[in-house]
């Protein structure tokens, strides 16, 4: 990977990660990709997709929808790639439409070092699902755990690893401005 | 206005207590005439699509203190969704005009923002 940066960030819902992100790409080269993980899958999800696009718009993002198996996707070129987000990529690549659950570790965390060798800096956006004390079923309990796993193995391989809080980036590993 | 945020029973209003605020001081999960707002989620919670709505009477108060609601599994309930994704952006705005924003685990506070002022 030549001269491939990994920047992971991670934090809970609405805690500014994708603004920051974001703002993070404006300063890297073109051109930018945004690979947007997301389904649109209900409202919601829909409002969300919505809010992102807004939030993109004029910053010179080319993007590209892709749900599952990144190793697949070929980058036109090399530049800026935002990948949002891991929880929703773990969720695609785990669950199939009947429910039934099979271990996405594999496909994930291959499929982002895939994608960071086509990209000149790869930022990560990531969610933290594992701090609430509900009981949940076998399935959501599996999923919560090999997110964990995942986020895990991605701050391993990133070169910095920020958390957000109340949109204040903080450091969990690394120098950024030796990045950006 | 310091900005105060932190998990279930980590020590968030303890932490208001030693910036010199008591009982009388703290509005439950109300904005009256009290310089302390606690539970802000729950405020939120009850009408997310009203949350941005607060904002103006939370950046006068002096304390605003607020619930990590964000990490943990969306909940499949919409308008829980809602409650969480308003509280998150609504601490971010507060964050980005609060004096010194605190992040509280485990009891020990780290400032994140700005710079506390003395005890009152």
């Amino acid at each position: 990977m030549p001269n491939s940066r990994m920047i992971l960030l991670t934090g809970g819902s609405a805690c500014g990660k994708s603004s920051y992100a974001e703002e993070l790409c404006q300063k890297l080269s073109f051109p930018r990709y945004y690979i947007a993980a997301m389904r649109p899958f209900g409202d919601d999800s829909e409002e969300k997709i919505a809010r992102h696009r807004v939030l993109r718009s004029g910053k010179g993002f080319e993007t590209i929808e892709r749900y599952t198996d990144l190793q697949g996707l070929t980058l036109p070129k090399r530049g800026t790639v935002l990948l949002e987000c891991i929880c929703n990529l773990t969720a695609n690549e785990m669950f199939d439409e009947d429910g039934v659950w099979a271990d996405p570790y594999e496909m994930v965390v291959a499929g982002v070092k895939a994608l960071r060798s086509q990209s000149d800096t790869l930022i990560v956006i990531t969610n933290e699902v594992g701090t609430d004390s509900r009981a949940y079923d076998p399935g959501t309990k599996a999923y919560m755990d090999v997110l964990g796993r995942i986020n895990r193995a991605l701050a391993q391989q990133a070169d910095v690893v920020r958390e957000l809080v109340c949109g204040i980036p903080l450091t969990l590993k690394g120098n950024l401005e030796e990045i950006v | 206005m310091i900005l105060i945020v932190g998990g279930e029973g980590s020590g968030k209003r303890d932490f208001a207590e030693t910036l010199g605020y008591a009982e009388k001081d703290i509005a439950d999960a109300k904005i009256d005439e009290r310089p302390v707002v606690y539970h802000l989620e729950q405020l939120v919670f009850a009408q997310p699509e009203q949350a941005d709505a607060l904002l103006d009477r939370l950046l006068e108060k002096e304390i605003v203190i607020c619930c990590e609601v964000g990490s943990g599994i969306i909940p499949v309930d919409r308008k829980e969704r809602m409650g969480r994704e308003a509280t998150g952006r609504l601490c971010v705005r507060l964050a980005q005009q609060a004096q010194a924003v605190v992040r509280m685990v485990c009891g020990i506070p780290t400032v994140i923002k700005g710079e506390l002022p003395g005890r009152r």
